[in-house]
């Protein structure tokens, strides 16, 4: 992924986390957010690629966020994603709320780029694209403004 | 009251519609089977593409077979690709967790429901027989592999789909059920032979409709697939003149050697192939670009399939030049795994784009070398194909055949071809009092007077140069002519 693109999608992930945590949204609500974005990102991915696929991209994903966010890990055997969804989920509703927030948003854009690496750019906007809150072509101007 | 009448979808598949006779019936159930790397979901893949439309949308279900995510990630490599479709006109859907999950009515089920959500024009089953494998091992599947595939087609094609279930391994001797309720079934087999891999497709039935037969050589790049129906050699014999059938013009070609015309009986006759044999050097190829550049002269566009040269380094650059101006088209093959069809079909596209009167073959020993391992053998019933396909074309060819100068026995071409050719003139060298000279005689011209004399020629800076009959020797063809005569010397 290009760096204007990454930043594009970082800041697209940023929006979407926003709008589903609400204003001025605490730790519990960034949990909450990532997982709710999540649900959608799966809910486009698995009639694709399967929920074994999805499952495989998740569990990547969040391996690849801990080495940023060591914290983020933790020292049980999950052997189902459930039990491992609701750890990372609890681990994020208890962090520092800006720490949260970059570690889902990292978390998200990981999992964005995974994605580009095995199936491209284009196709992996053309799935989840819809997914996202894209910055509207104005804001740029707006913020200039 | 009228019959129905069946709309056939064309495929998208350079050279498939042909094979298919006509492109694949509306509701058709069809099978594509082949051993794993065969090109089966880069088939399907392209006619989806193809076909697939916002009005007539296509579902892929992706089973137990190749991975969604690798398949998705290899298949954009292809041109035909075409993101915009995704998710518009076609649409991916998943039927592992389905599968895993339950039984065959929950595949069955899930692929209705989706079938009648989407109303798609076409349904792909990618990959049918690892299904059919997995359920075997099931000890309580509700339904039966044959029941499953019955429903399966009545299902779709009632739904108006066209459907397509992509396997694996299907042998001719495993009676498989989905031989018989199917539509279609298309073969892919790939062969590896030395060095060379040659891929090769079949229509083992297609209901309704005369499929071309036999095997027909395609070949993978990065447009996808394109296939070379075999050339087919047809019975001309009911033809008439009054409908328009296959006669052959009096006119002549001039060949743009002086004197070689008379040779032949005034010119080659139009829609002759002709051909020149001869030791390497002898000048066959510098005769058939006069051929060519005489053409140019006279109106006549074309080809050459050059097996051997480059244009750049032909004896001038009288080719290079003609191919760089437009005025003649030119194959040059360099790969050592082609399949006669391949070359044919090529030759034919480039026929028709140049308007072509003229076709140059040089040379057929470079040809003989350039066609897979696997197709030598068949080379002269290849060869007999080609010159039929060429002869419907009405194109005048000339071939060049490098000949092994024998002094023991006449012979015109290494593989006994000579015969399918319709007019032959042999080069060959002769030794007279320690020179190495050139001889030319013209052998045959079906239906035509022409010289028989053996000449002398010359290869000069104007190019061939065709001298006056021998006289006073015998035994040239021997290689070391004899005088017969101290008083006669050579003329």
């Amino acid at each position: 992924m290009s760096t204007t693109n990454n930043s594009f999608c970082r800041e697209a992930i940023r929006r979407t986390m926003a709008h589903h945590a609400g204003v001025s949204p605490d730790a519990d609500a960034i949990a909450e957010a990532t997982f709710i974005i999540w649900n959608l990102v799966e809910g486009k991915l698995a009639p694709v690629i399967g929920m074994k696929g999805v499952d495989v991209l998740f569990r990547r994903s969040m391996h690849l966020t801990t080495f940023s966010f060591p914290w983020l890990a933790s020292a049980e055997v999950h052997t189902d994603n459930a039990s491992l969804f609701a750890s990372i989920k609890a681990r994020l509703a208890s962090g520092e709320t800006d720490a949260s927030t970059e570690a889902g948003c990292t978390f998200l854009l990981i999992l964005t780029e995974l994605l580009t690496t095995l199936i491209g750019e284009s196709l992996t906007w053309r799935l989840l694209g819809t997914v996202w809150k894209f910055p509207s072509p104005n804001s740029e101007q707006e913020n200039v403004s | 009251m009228k019959k129905v009448n069946i709309r056939r979808l064309a495929t998208g598949v350079p050279g498939l519609d042909a094979i298919l006779g006509g492109g694949l019936p509306e509701f058709s159930f069809n099978l594509i089977s082949g051993a794993p790397g065969s090109g089966k979901t880069t088939l399907a893949h392209q006619i989806m593409f193809s076909l697939a439309s916002r009005e007539g949308p296509a579902l892929f279900f992706t089973v137990l077979g190749e991975p969604p995510l690798k398949m998705l990630r290899y298949q954009q490599q292809f041109s035909f690709f075409d993101m915009d479709k995704i998710n518009e006109s076609i649409h991916f859907i998943n039927l592992s967790d389905s599968f895993i999950a339950g039984n065959f009515d929950h595949v069955l089920s899930r692929i209705t429901k989706e079938v009648e959500a989407a109303s798609p024009d076409l349904v792909f089953v990618d990959s049918f027989r690892s299904v059919m494998l997995d359920v075997q091992h099931q000890t309580r599947n509700m339904l039966s592999q044959q029941q499953f595939i019955q429903q399966l087609g009545i299902q779709l094609s009632c739904w108006q789909a066209t459907t397509f279930l992509i396997g694996e391994y299907f042998s001719e001797n495993d009676p498989h059920p989905v031989f018989t309720v199917a539509d279609g079934l298309l073969s892919l087999s790939q062969n590896v032979h030395r060095n060379s891999m040659v891929r090769k497709m079949q229509i083992l039935k297609m209901r309704g409709q005369s499929t071309r037969p036999g095997m027909h050589t395609f070949r993978i790049t990065s447009d996808g697939i394109e296939v070379y129906p075999a050339a087919l050699i047809r019975d001309d014999s009911s033809l008439s003149r009054a409908s328009g059938g296959l006669e052959r013009s009096k006119e002549r070609l001039t060949m743009g050697v002086p004197r070689l015309d008379d040779m032949l009986g005034g010119g080659l006759p139009s829609g002759y192939s002709l051909l020149v044999a001869g030791p390497s050097g002898s000048g066959k190829t510098i005769l058939a670009t006069a051929f060519l550049v005489e053409g140019i002269r006279c109106g006549e566009p074309g080809v050459i399939v050059a097996f051997e040269q480059t244009p750049s380094q032909s004896w001038n650059p009288t080719i290079d030049t003609m191919v760089r101006a437009g005025q003649i088209g030119l194959i040059n093959i360099r790969s050592l795994d082609l399949s006669m069809d391949e070359i044919v079909q090529n030759m034919i596209s480039l026929i028709h784009k140049m308007k072509a009167v003229r076709v140059v073959i040089d040379s057929l020993s470079g040809f003989e070398l350039s066609v897979a391992p696997s197709f030598r053998e068949d080379f002269r019933e290849s060869l007999l194909r080609m010159v039929a396909v060429l002869a419907r074309l009405g194109v005048t060819v000339l071939m060049t055949s490098e000949l092994e100068d024998r002094f023991s026995d006449l012979r015109f071409s290494p593989d006994g071809s000579a015969f399918l050719t319709d007019a032959i003139i042999v080069q060959r060298y002769i030794e007279i009092e320690s020179c190495l000279q050139r001889v030319m005689s013209v052998v045959k011209v079906r239906d035509s007077a022409h010289s028989h004399e053996i000449r002398r020629f010359n290869i000069t800076g104007d190019g061939i140069v065709i001298g006056d009959r021998i006289l006073g020797y015998e035994g040239l063809l021997a290689g070391q002519p004899t005088k017969k005569n101290v008083t006669n010397p050579v003329s």
